[in-house]
């Protein structure tokens, strides 16, 4: 790890318009949220390529498919309750039943913009969205996953889902990682715990194992970039070497990473496992460090919650 | 002003009472949304025959009028009129509603030829075909786009959304057609929810309306060679229909919008319908 920090919003803007200058196929619809965000930039260099339908999600959606299945490569953006929620069976029906390449950008996701309160911070879109076929889902953790997130959506036959966090991101990643779409990245390898995680709390983790470790618990971390479809041999191999594992989201517990980590350990290795998340509650209103602090979501917290379930498992 | 001659137009009837009675022979799986597939019958019938560019050889030529069937359940049409131009053998037709069918009751573009977009979630298929009509404009080429609507599916907002995006967009290569029946699945539309008055709503959307017949191939014929109705706009057409039209004991009951039906029902309803088919012909003389 060094010290870089970035914008994901800048690097999603700056990898668009590359993409956009390589592949004329390229389209981007906005409805009326993301131009100051990961679209302006490209809606500036090419403006006949970006279509912006409004606060109007549900057709935004179906235009969306309409241009994919028309040959186009799509990327949609907005907040994530209204390009997700609010359009949801427009995603099912159109997007994924079809197959088409639609990469819809779900901008701020959990806490992100957190003083919002409970409409704008969602903890379930991971949840609706893993329970349909042919979706792919990335939660990028750090600048060159959120670029190459970009490059990976437009070359995949099929609907993509990116997550983007509003909070700046460190960097995990030396300058040549190269993301793999379903494969997971250890972070830290250890013999005590495997501690699976994704976007916001990859450091927090990091944190929380380097805690751990000044306590004599040697954690591996893992980095669950793609959570659908998650890595099952990362899972499996780092499970049988450990024996225990918990998952660390910032996402509802019910449906999110750790219940897709839950759904291969329960059939091939089911070991102890712990869920550290959002326990099924709409969000509290405060600053990001506050909300994450109230939940428990610190690397201190994480730390403390791995040892206590470490004693009692 | 383009016109039909007598003998086109009883080609026409002939051809969509042929649709009719295949219809009907899918019926005898014992149900089907027959009331707005003969409804909406004669509408796409003329389409297929008359108006839309399309190879039945060749399904996915790129220079192709684009046809969305919005109101996915009233694909029973679709499919034996898809069936009658040669997409697909008839034979299929008799497969309706069986295992793994490639003719169900909501079309899918991945089990058939000629199917151009999986429909069946009323207010989808809008939005669809301003973009597909959207493209192409971005890669210059000169085709159309039509989408088939019902009038009860336009109580979904999602319906009025893409009607917005399309006047916003001078979506002018698009043309929605409304099959006005006047029915849906609990009653009549003014009963059930009220979307009219239709015309004046599409106008204000901004765009240009004409109302038809939809059962008159003439009155059809010369609205839709006339598109589009104004540079830059797109066109919509409010076609009055009768509901399960041409099946006279079916006609104008919202009963018939799903029906449930038995064999012997349905061999009278053929008799039904060919009779029909005589009075319509002897009209054109």
């Amino acid at each position: 790890m060094n010290d870089i920090t970035e914008d994901p919003r800048k690097v999603i803007s700056n990898a668009l318009v590359e993409l956009g200058a390589k592949n004329k196929n390229v389209l981007y619809i906005s409805c009326d949220s993301s131009l100051g965000a990961s679209g302006g930039e490209f809606n500036k260099r090419f403006p006949q390529r970006h279509f912006e339908f409004g606060i109007a999600e549900q057709n935004a959606m179906g235009e969306a498919a309409g241009f994919a299945i028309s040959g186009k490569t799509v990327f949609i953006a907005a907040y994530v309750p209204f390009i997700t929620f609010r359009c949801f069976e427009q995603i099912r029906d159109d997007v994924c039943k079809t197959k088409v390449n639609v990469n819809i950008m779900g901008n701020n996701c959990g806490f992100s913009v957190s003083a919002l309160g409970p409409t704008h911070v969602i903890l379930e879109d991971v949840a609706i969205l893993r329970s349909i076929p042919n979706i792919t889902i990335i939660s990028p953790g750090d600048g060159l996953e959120y670029y190459q997130a970009i490059f990976a959506a437009a070359e995949i036959e099929g609907p993509v889902y990116i997550r983007i966090h509003r909070q700046k991101v460190k960097r995990i990643n030396a300058e040549n990682y190269r993301m793999t779409i379903g494969k997971a990245n250890i972070l830290r390898s250890g013999r005590d715990v495997s501690i699976i995680t994704c976007s916001s709390m990859v450091p927090k983790t990091l944190e929380a194992a380097q805690i751990l470790a000044a306590k004599g618990i040697d954690a591996e971390a893992i980095n669950m970039s793609t959570l659908k479809p998650v890595d099952r041999e990362a899972i499996l191999e780092s499970s049988l070497k450990t024996g225990r594992v918990v998952t660390v989201e910032e996402h509802n517990i019910v449906n999110g990473l750790g219940a897709a980590v839950a759904e291969v350990l329960i059939k091939e290795n089911p070991v102890k496992m712990k869920m550290i998340g959002i326990k099924d509650l709409f969000a509290v209103v405060g600053d990001y460090d506050e909300v994450i602090d109230y939940y428990g979501l610190t690397g201190p917290k994480i730390a403390a919650q791995v040892e206590e379930f470490l004693n009692q498992s | 002003m383009s016109k039909l001659s007598k003998d086109e137009i009883k080609v026409l009837i002939n051809k969509s009472y042929k649709c009719r009675e295949n219809i009907l022979k899918m019926m005898r799986k014992g149900e089907g949304h027959i009331g707005g597939a003969f409804s909406s019958l004669d509408i796409m019938t003329l389409l297929y025959n008359k108006i839309l560019k399309h190879d039945p050889g060749n399904p996915g030529w790129a220079e192709r009028d684009r046809f969305i069937l919005s109101a996915g359940h009233k694909c029973l049409a679709l499919y034996a009129v898809l069936a009658d131009q040669g997409y697909f053998s008839e034979d299929i037709l008799w497969t309706y509603n069986s295992f793994n069918t490639r003719v169900p009751m909501h079309p899918d573009e991945k089990s058939l030829p000629g199917i151009e977009f999986p429909t069946g979630a009323l207010g989808h298929g809008l939005a669809v075909a301003n973009a597909m009509a959207l493209t192409a404009r971005l890669d210059r080429k000169n085709y159309r786009v039509f989408a088939i609507l019902g009038d009860g599916e336009c109580a979904e907002g999602s319906v009025w959304e893409a009607a917005m995006a399309a006047s916003h967009h001078k979506i002018d290569n698009l043309t929605a057609i409304i099959d006005r029946n006047g029915l849906q699945v609990n009653g009549r539309t003014t009963d059930v929810m009220n979307t009219g008055p239709l015309e004046d709503k599409f106008r204000s959307f901004g765009w240009e309306v004409k109302t038809v017949n939809g059962h008159n191939f003439s009155q059809l014929y010369e609205v839709l060679s006339a598109l589009p109705f104004s540079q830059g706009k797109p066109s919509c057409i409010v076609a009055d229909t009768v509901k399960c039209k041409g099946l006279t004991f079916g006609e104008d009951k919202y009963e018939f919008h799903h029906w449930h039906c038995e064999a012997d029902e349905v061999d009278n309803a053929i008799s039904v319908v060919n009779s029909e088919k005589g009075k319509e012909l002897s009209k054109v003389e």
